[in-house]
């Protein structure tokens, strides 16, 4: 049932105002006088009220002042409807934890046995529920009276290799209960690192949450990164073992066996194992190692070797001429390679039909001349749809071309001023393009000969300012992609920035901020995708457009490699926490929705509406 | 007597304020009060001289009829005398109260019963004084105590002591008491009813019409509480009705005007309908000294002669 609620709920004390005219009315009916008379023949004849209708009227008189102070009332208490419906009976759910950290040998049978048995032990008149839950929580078993079900989907459960967010699970049995009065059985081997993230989630207020213990393995081996470095494969091993221990790391590409390498390794340290990568370039790359005793989840770590992570960045000039970017072309090239960026400049009236591959991430306007319909309006599309773009506006930049590519995209646009020397300086030194300067650094050496004036939208961001106030650098985000408009050119005709050292890295950081929408991420953790690959660790082909079909590693949180435990009481001490957190994310909603409904206007106007009749009607009784 | 001069010569007299009257002893006494100073404020009027047998001379003195001097006794001693008559009785008067519950309302200290009992009674002692056969009768809704009429004193005691003993009657209805009493009295003389005539108008004026058309003269002397005259109340009340118990709620500031109107429709009704049938109609407030009833009276009684 949708019911009403209170923000405020103190306020309805105001209410008891009411009692105020109501007791004006008892009162003065007490002590209305009766007089006695006897030429009522001719009283008769005047236009009196029977005493029974001119009750009516009072009664009525007293509603509506009533109704007047109640509503006042109830306006200050902020009324609004509770946007869930509350579910009536009493529940248990059953939050099974099938996370990495307990998917070492014969462990997961007990988490069946103690969800099993908690389900079996429920109250009769309790509806049963089943979660699985790790970095995320599905429901195996919706709320019902069906404790068989239950118990076949808790038979089918099985580990998996995610991380333990014990946050989420608890929000999603808090959301099953629905409102519910109950019960939440934690089935969990209490891993410390599960309450590491930060994300969100809490538990209803009026819910408890019980804890299952199950043991876990004390000791634990873990692939915790694989990367290329320097033409090689490198594999950190973590571990978790009170004693020394030594293992192999066994590194094969495209399940072809490369090479093992020996580690040893003290308690609680780590190794790494590096294996020369030779001629292979591309491929799945895998280390993995046989711990038979911990977690069998973190046995194996995945990398891509494709060397495609290079932001693309394309150069629109007047001409094309390899001059017109020469400054911005040394910049970026210095950063060859993965990691870095592959850069080509071309006319800007060759845009339209400037065959990208669908790889190109960041656009550098440096020239409009020459830029065609068809050129403008690729532009535009490009920036919707997630590109980033960087205009420098030097002589060749026309605000009135630019401004009509990427109309219906930003709206920031410029004014040609007279020339004026004058110098730079962050408006924002936190801001991803200038966190390598820290403050102004040698970005105020830059001299600036000739500026526009850039006139910065209302939605705008000003990153960098002139010396006079004006923006310098102005950051316009779209639903998608990034625009940065610098309000000089980047070629040396305006300015001696491409001569300055801060050049190369702000160019870097811009053009790594502007493409990171669009950045060849490469790996990810297992919960970070969506669907069936994002569970399970190995190497994916994403399919989409976005990432333009690049395959990326599915690795396991490192985190979770670590076995290190809770107690149950520092658990329930973080139930407490989640708990206020809840109350006061339950408020947040409340005053969201209260806001929403805006019910207190109607409440006032209703109140209005009540003075006034009241007002009309105790003008006719007198 | 025009009632102009009437008016005047009232108006030089001393009165009796009708609150301070009630407060006196008997009703006899408040009677003997009220015509006792009545009629010395009288010695020099020309009411003077009713009856048509010879009581005493006195000598003349400037303002007495001349019509009144003894020519003979002038002849004789040279000396303007002037000849004092008692009249005859050959009048029945018939004083009919009303009695009923509403005539117990009062504002200021005397209720229109009050006020009727003393009016009747100070009548019933002029009338004696003048040796005009007095009868009484009181009614509510019917008829309550009834008093044939005689001019002896000792019924003129009989008279008093009846309006003494009266009490608060219930519902008004003046018509049918009318109707009978037309129809009781034999002789043609003077009725004099006394009522606040809360009833049906028209019902009123044909049973004072049944008295015309048997031959009497009838005087109607209708008595209301100043309040009922100004309807001064303030605050929202509820108002009661003192012979029924119905109540009515009004705002006084509301409905005064419509009140006063239709009372001084239902004034002027009765002045109209009593005027046109010869019928003496007589407005009094219960704050009207009693000798201005006494004075309208005795014009009738003039009339008469």
């Amino acid at each position: 049932m949708f019911g009403l609620s209170f923000l405020s709920p103190l306020f309805l004390v105001g209410a008891a105002a009411a009692a105020i005219p109501i007791a004006i009315h008892l009162f003065y009916r007490r002590t209305e006088p009766v007089i006695e008379f006897a030429a009522m023949r001719y009283l008769r004849q005047a236009p009196v009220e029977e005493s029974r209708r001119r009750r009516l009227r009072e009664l009525l008189l007293l509603a509506l002042r009533v109704t007047a102070l109640v509503l006042l009332a109830c306006a200050f208490a902020r009324p609004y409807f509770a946007g869930a419906a509350i579910a009536s009976g009493e529940a248990t759910v059953v939050l099974v934890d099938t996370s990495a950290s307990l998917s070492a040998p014969g462990h997961f049978d007990r988490v069946r046995e103690r969800a099993a048995a908690t389900v079996r032990a429920a109250p009769a008149t309790h509806a049963i529920a089943v979660l699985a839950f790790a970095n995320a929580a599905d429901v195996i078993a919706p709320l019902s009276a069906d404790r068989a079900g239950a118990l076949a989907a808790i038979a089918q459960l099985k580990p998996g290799a995610g991380a333990t967010r014990f946050r989420a699970g608890l929000e999603r049995a808090g959301a099953e209960l629905g409102g519910r009065q109950g019960r939440i059985v934690v089935v969990t081997d209490l891993q410390e690192s599960g309450w590491d993230a930060a994300t969100d989630g809490g538990v209803p207020e009026g819910v408890t949450v019980e804890i299952e213990e199950i043991d876990g393995p004390t000791a634990n081996l873990a692939v915790t990164s694989l990367r290329v470095e320097a033409g090689e494969a490198v594999a950190v091993v973590q571990s978790f073992s009170p004693q020394a221990v030594t293992e192999q790391v066994v590194f094969t590409v495209d399940q072809r066996r490369l090479g093992a390498v020996p580690i040893s390794l003290s308690s609680g340290g780590s190794a790494e194992a590096r294996l020369p990568l030779g001629s292979v370039q591309r491929g799945a790359l895998t280390a993995a190692i046989a711990d038979r005793e911990g977690f069998f989840a973190d046995n194996a770590r995945y990398a891509v070797l494709d060397g495609s992570s290079a932001l693309s960045v394309l150069a629109l000039t007047a001409s094309g001429h390899p001059s017109e970017s020469l400054y911005l072309e040394r910049a970026l090239t210095v950063a060859n390679g993965p990691g870095g960026f592959r850069f080509r400049a071309i006319r800007a009236s060759a845009f339209a039909g400037f065959d990208d591959g669908g790889q190109l991430d960041v656009i550098v306007v440096a020239g409009t001349s020459g830029l065609d319909e068809r050129g403008r309006a690729r532009l535009g599309a490009f920036v919707r749809a997630g590109g980033g773009l960087l205009v420098t506006v030097g002589p060749d930049v026309d605000a009135a071309i630019f401004s009509q590519a990427l109309s219906s995209v930003v709206s920031t646009g410029w004014r040609a001023r007279p020339a004026a020397a004058m110098s730079f300086a962050p408006a924002d030194s936190r801001h991803p393009v200038f966190r390598p300067f820290g403050g102004v650094g040698t970005l105020g050496n830059v001299t600036f000969t000739r500026t526009v004036l850039v006139d910065a939208s209302e939605g705008a961001r000003v990153l960098a300012r002139y010396t006079d106030g004006t923006p310098a650098l102005v950051e316009e985000r779209t639903s998608a992609g990034r625009v940065l408009v610098f309000g000089s050119d980047l070629n040396y005709r305006w300015n001696d920035f491409p001569v300055q050292p801060a050049f190369v890295p702000f160019v870097h950081e811009a053009i790594r901020y502007l493409g990171s929408p669009r950045s060849s991420r490469v790996e990810y953790q297992v919960g970070d995708l969506p669907g069936a690959q994002g569970a399970t660790p190995g190497v994916v082909q994403l399919g989409t457009t976005q990432t333009r079909g690049r395959r990326v590693a599915v690795n396991t949180d490192p985190r979770e490699s670590d076995p290190r435990r809770m107690t149950v009481e520092a658990f329930q001490a973080g139930i407490s926490h989640l708990q206020a957190g809840a109350a006061i994310e339950a408020q947040a909603e409340v005053r969201r929705q209260e806001d929403a409904q805006g019910l207190w206007w109607y409440g006032l106007l209703l109140m209005v509406v009540s003075l006034a009749a009241e007002g009309i009607l105790g003008r006719r009784l007198g | 007597m025009t009632a102009e001069a009437g008016d005047r010569r009232i108006g030089e007299l001393r009165f009796l304020d009708p609150a301070i009257l009630a407060r006196l002893g008997s009703l006899e006494l408040k009677a003997r009060t009220v015509v006792e100073g009545f009629l010395s404020g009288l010695h020099r009027s020309p009411f003077k001289g009713f009856s048509v047998e010879f009581a005493e001379y006195r000598q003349y003195l400037p303002g007495d009829d001349l019509s009144t001097i003894d020519w003979k006794v002038y002849a004789r001693s040279d000396r303007y005398y002037v000849k004092k008559f008692e009249e005859e009785t050959n009048v029945d008067c018939h004083l009919l109260l009303d009695i009923s519950a509403s005539m117990g309302y009062g504002s200021q200290g005397v209720t229109k019963l009050r006020y009727g009992l003393m009016l009747a009674a100070s009548l019933a002692f002029l009338m004696n004084r003048q040796r005009d056969a007095v009868a009484l009768t009181t009614f509510d809704e019917a008829i309550v105590t009834m008093l044939p009429p005689s001019a002896r004193a000792s019924h003129l005691r009989s008279i008093l002591v009846t309006l003494d003993r009266v009490t608060l009657g219930r519902r008004t209805d003046v018509s049918k008491p009318l109707h009978l009493m037309a129809e009781a009295i034999g002789k043609r003389g003077i009725v004099i009813l006394i009522s606040d005539l809360l009833d049906d108008p028209a019902q009123v004026v044909e049973g004072l019409r049944h008295f015309r058309f048997r031959g009497s003269d009838v005087i109607v002397f209708h008595l209301l509480d100043p309040a009922e005259r100004t309807f001064p109340f303030k605050r929202a009340a509820r108002f009661r009705d003192i012979e029924s118990g119905d109540e009515l709620m009004a705002v006084p500031s509301i409905v005064r005007q419509e009140y006063l109107d239709a009372l001084q429709r239902a004034i002027d009704g009765y002045r109209r309908e009593l005027g046109s049938g010869g019928i003496d109609y007589q407005l009094i407030e219960t704050s009207t000294p009693l000798e201005f009833a006494l004075m309208a009276y005795l014009s009738t009684r003039v009339k008469r002669r």
